[in-house]
């Protein structure tokens, strides 16, 4: 019985979705879930069409029809359609045709609620997937790698999911045969108000960080130097940068590591007056991520590791954004059975908690993604090439990962479920779901 | 055989060497202490030996060695000879005598593996076979403790017996299987800071020895026979019966909420956006939830009443709700105006239109229409007027002009709820034909008979449509379904 259940769960590969045949199968029972995610991604593009047509009515008839289809407690695709059909209606209530709809949702559906994580909720909650687990780990290998021999180490966090990531390197660190370094952790405060979110202060984080350090025989400075995405963390990285000049050249050895983790993309990828933002990234009229990328550069790291999430959520097209989240993001709700109980919290199982705040910031994002524009939108995701391209013409150079970090990437993934895998490109590793693409990391050092 | 989780599941994945060096000595992977991961490169095999190559196929045969008169399998030609016997069948035994029988060595069949290379070939048939489940193979099996997953069955047999045993506890209590959830939750939990503020810091903690896996800080506790926190995965079929299982029942369904159920609000998670949204409009709207009942209410075209068809529902009281009375919404006024008065823009309308087509194909395959009944959809519409289901009685219909009304009335027993929805989308630019779609859905139908119902009924409302084009004037008829 174990025996024939795995061998149906963990076929490596995806089925029928997202496939185009998918609509042609009819008629056999078992497979009316995926046929199903064909046909809802179609009714959510004409629904987003009519959207951004103003076509209010051809707008209503397909709401009402997801509306009857997708259920919030339905299977995994329904769920999605159900974030997705939500965002379109916050959408139209934005538009001014659609207005009504806005008292309606207010009044009927209950609202998206982003849970705010304690500490050690926050935890295991990152712990239940790869998905952020893949970044700490495959990072955490590549900054060792890159600090060995130093006896100072400056991590500069950017990491969306605070410093999750950090204990398991000051336990690595703390165990090196060369004796542990002193680590010198500074944050960006900068991503209050995106989930997941944390009940508790930077400070207080940075506290227990500190604590959790000396309990290991790691001596830790830890700082917060509050900063945005917004303006391409400009005052952060000023702020670092003008330390090291005072600091002089006296600290050479010091390595300066910058962990990048599902945060890059929260920096703007457009200039404020320039809409095609891609075609002038080159340019001298540059965006914010352009600038990021060189303020950077100019901070000359050690190494900088670079992980996100390997999708595009970038077109100023709010039909393609949303063709692209639907076939991104239904990977974490086609996971989401492997590791959360279903049920709606009358189980008394905990599950059915962490499935609530999970599903919560799967819909913040995808509420961002498709309602939201302009400075609001802060959802821009890049896939792996674009960046890649990006970290080249900033001048850095990839480098790859040790055969060590992949072995422990790989054995991480084999605690998770069977759909989970690892693809290497070039010098990248790829985090993968059935073979798709989920997340990227990468390593970069200076190319000269 | 205490062979732990970190030793068994790194010889499964990732040491090659570990497993290959193991494999080709003969012994029993779980036995393998972990420094073996550090040893010589595996598979030195003398070369004079003989280098056989498996293809995957013959590699797995449980049964290479099949005898003639009985069919009954056998791995080796040894074995198979000793059957022999039994049948007294002509066999032979091959002989040790020395300079007869090379040695053999195995190549993995997979073309990028290592030991793909006659030069790294193993020592046994049984290591090979193992190495390339292990390397190459489908991991069925699973514990179901911990979800660790296997490829030979004699791993997963060794984890059995050792899943569990190896956890680390928190002083708050709780348990991880694995380190680094351990390690970053000891780092925030309050247990620590509490612990480090009894003590001086640095006495309390010995200095972090380099040494040991297990010692993770002074307080953690490796214990054991405790059972992993993390619950097994729920296996698939097991989900989709619960959920079977939670599908309302889908008959017999009072209609004692007559006039009420006017909205989506039956109490049910399915309670919709969208339902209540249009049931704002109205006055009688829809708060009367109906708690224990999964159950159906039937939307259905308010134009019901403007026909001189007598409406297929078996209610005889409809009651009628719509979107487009004038305290309703003015979107629906506008909207549904335009949509008479211009030809609406053609190429959404069409490819949406033909899309709600294809989905009802869709679902009607799919499912049996069975789920879906009394679709009262009757309605008049004087193709030459434009106008839609025109009411002389009562006053919210006769505003439907606005083009999207909804009717409510009661499937009787059917235990349905049904949702309708009728639009006017333009067919063609010149022609003032009203397309009407029967949306209906079964709301409590569960999560899985929702899509299915409604596309039913969508292709009910398509015939209908289609007919009315082609006869040309507004005699529409809701058909049940």
């Amino acid at each position: 019985m174990t025996k024939t259940q795995i061998i149906h769960r963990s076929c490596p590969w995806p089925i029928g979705f997202p496939t185009p045949k998918a609509t042609a199968a009819f008629g056999a029972g078992g497979n009316s879930g995926l046929s199903d995610a064909n046909c809802m991604e179609q009714l959510l593009v004409q629904c987003a069409t009519a959207v951004e047509a103003n076509d209010a009515t051809l707008a209503q008839q397909i709401l009402w029809v997801l509306n009857n289809i997708a259920q919030p407690d339905g299977d995994s695709t329904q769920r999605l359609a159900y974030a997705f059909l939500r965002a379109l209606i916050s959408r139209a209530a934005k538009s001014g045709t659609c207005m009504m709809l806005d008292a309606a949702v207010a009044s009927s559906s209950p609202t998206i609620s982003t849970h705010k994580f304690s500490v050690t909720e926050l935890a295991s909650f990152v712990d239940l997937t790869p998905w952020h687990r893949f970044g700490f780990t495959a990072a955490n290998s590549a900054i060792l790698d890159a600090v060995e021999g130093f006896s100072i180490i400056h991590i500069v966090d950017l990491s969306l999911t605070h410093c999750m990531q950090i204990p398991t390197l000051i336990d690595a660190v703390a165990s090196r045969l060369a004796g542990p370094p002193l680590i010198k952790l500074t944050v960006a405060g900068a991503t209050e108000d995106i989930p997941p979110m944390l009940d508790l202060s930077y400070d207080e984080l940075g506290a227990k960080l500190v604590n959790f350090a000396r309990s290991k025989n790691v001596n830790m400075e830890f700082r917060v130097i509050p900063s945005s995405c917004t303006d391409g963390f400009s005052s952060f990285i000023e702020e670092i940068r003008s330390e090291q000049l005072v600091q002089g050249n006296n600290s050479t050895n010091e390595a300066l590591v910058v962990n990048c983790h599902m945060m890059l993309h929260y920096i703007p990828e457009g200039t404020l007056s320039s809409i095609s933002s891609f075609d002038a990234a080159g340019s001298p009229n540059s965006s914010y991520r352009t600038t990021f990328l060189k303020n950077l550069r100019r901070l000359d790291p050690t190494a900088v590791v670079l992980v996100d999430e390997d999708a595009d959520f970038t077109s100023n097209d709010m039909v393609c954004r949303l063709k692209s989240a639907f076939n991104y993001l239904w990977i974490p709700y086609d996971t989401m059975d492997t590791f959360l109980l279903r049920g709606r919290g009358d189980g008394g199982s905990g599950g059915s908690k962490e499935r609530e705040w999970y599903e919560g910031d799967l819909c913040w994002k995808i509420e961002n993604v498709v309602a939201q524009e302009g400075a609001k939108r802060v959802e821009r995701a890049e896939p792996k090439g674009r960046w890649v391209q990006r970290m080249r013409n900033a001048g850095f150079r990839g480098v790859g990962f040790s055969e060590d970090g992949v072995a422990e990437v790989k054995g991480m993934l084999e605690e998770h479920a069977a759909g989970w895998g690892l693809k290497r490109e070039e010098e990248d590793l790829v985090l993968t779901w059935k073979g798709h693409n989920v997340v990227f990391a990468t390593v970069w050092v200076l190319a000269s | 055989m205490a062979a732990d989780l970190d030793t068994s599941s790194a010889m499964n994945d990732s040491t090659a060497s570990a497993e290959a060096s193991v494999s080709s000595s003969g012994n029993q992977i779980v036995s393998a202490p972990p420094e073996k991961k550090k040893r010589n490169l595996p598979g030195m095999p003398d070369p004079d030996a003989e280098v056989i190559a498996l293809s995957p196929k013959s590699l797995l045969a449980t049964n290479r060695f099949v005898c003639e008169i009985c069919s009954k399998g056998f791995q080796r030609d040894q074995n198979l000879q000793l059957h022999r016997r039994g049948h007294n069948l002509p066999w032979k035994l091959r002989q040790r005598s020395g300079k007869e029988i090379r040695k053999r060595v195995y190549v993995c069949p997979e073309p990028s593996c290592v030991h793909h290379d006659p030069s790294r070939a193993l020592g046994d048939l049984t290591g090979i076979k193992k190495h390339f489940c292990r390397k190459h193979g489908e991991k069925k099996w699973k514990c179901d403790k911990c979800a660790k997953k296997y490829a030979v069955q004699s791993d997963w047999k060794a984890h059995l017996k050792v899943c569990g045993t190896r956890e680390y506890k928190c002083d708050c209590g709780t348990l991880f299987s694995r380190r680094d959830s351990f390690i970053t939750h000891r780092a925030f939990c309050d247990a620590l800071a509490v612990e480090s503020g009894k003590v001086p810091p640095i006495t309390s903690s010995p200095p972090a020895s380099p040494l040991p896996p297990p010692a993770v800080s002074p307080s953690a506790a490796v214990i054991s026979s405790v059972l992993p926190i993390q619950s097994p995965e729920l296996p698939e079929n097991q989900i989709r019966s619960q959920i079977l299982g939670d599908a309302p029942v889908t008959t017999g369904v009072a209609r004692s909420s007559s006039n009420t159920s006017s909205s989506s609000s039956n109490g049910s998670t399915s309670s919709s956006v969208f339902a209540s949204l249009f049931a704002s409009s109205t006055s009688s709207a829809a708060n009367s939830v109906q708690p224990q009942t999964p159950g159906f209410t039937s939307l259905i075209q308010a134009m019901a009443h403007s026909t001189d068809l007598p409406a297929p529902s078996p209610s005889p009281e409809p009651v009628s709700l719509c979107l487009a009375t004038n305290h309703g919404s003015s979107i629906f006024d506008t909207a549904g105006q335009d949509h008479c008065q211009y030809a609406p823009p053609a190429p959404p309308a069409m490819s949406a239109t033909a899309l709600l087509q294809k989905a009802a194909q869709m679902g009607a395959a799919a499912t049996n229409a069975s789920l879906l009944r009394g679709l009262g959809i009757v309605s008049s519409t004087p193709s030459s007027s434009g106008e839609w289901g025109r009411s002389q009685t009562e006053p919210e219909s006769g505003s439907l002009t606005a083009g999207l009304g909804l009717g409510l009335t009661y499937g009787g027993g059917s235990g349905l709820k049904e949702l309708m929805m009728g639009t006017p989308s333009v067919f063609g630019p010149k022609q003032a034909t009203l397309d009407l779609l029967g949306l209906g859905m079964a709301a409590g139908g569960g999560p899985t008979g929702g899509l299915s119902a409604l596309m039913t009924s969508m292709g009910g409302g398509l015939d209908v449509a289609a007919a009315a084009a082609s006869l040309g004037r507004g005699d529409f008829r809701g058909k049940d379904i």
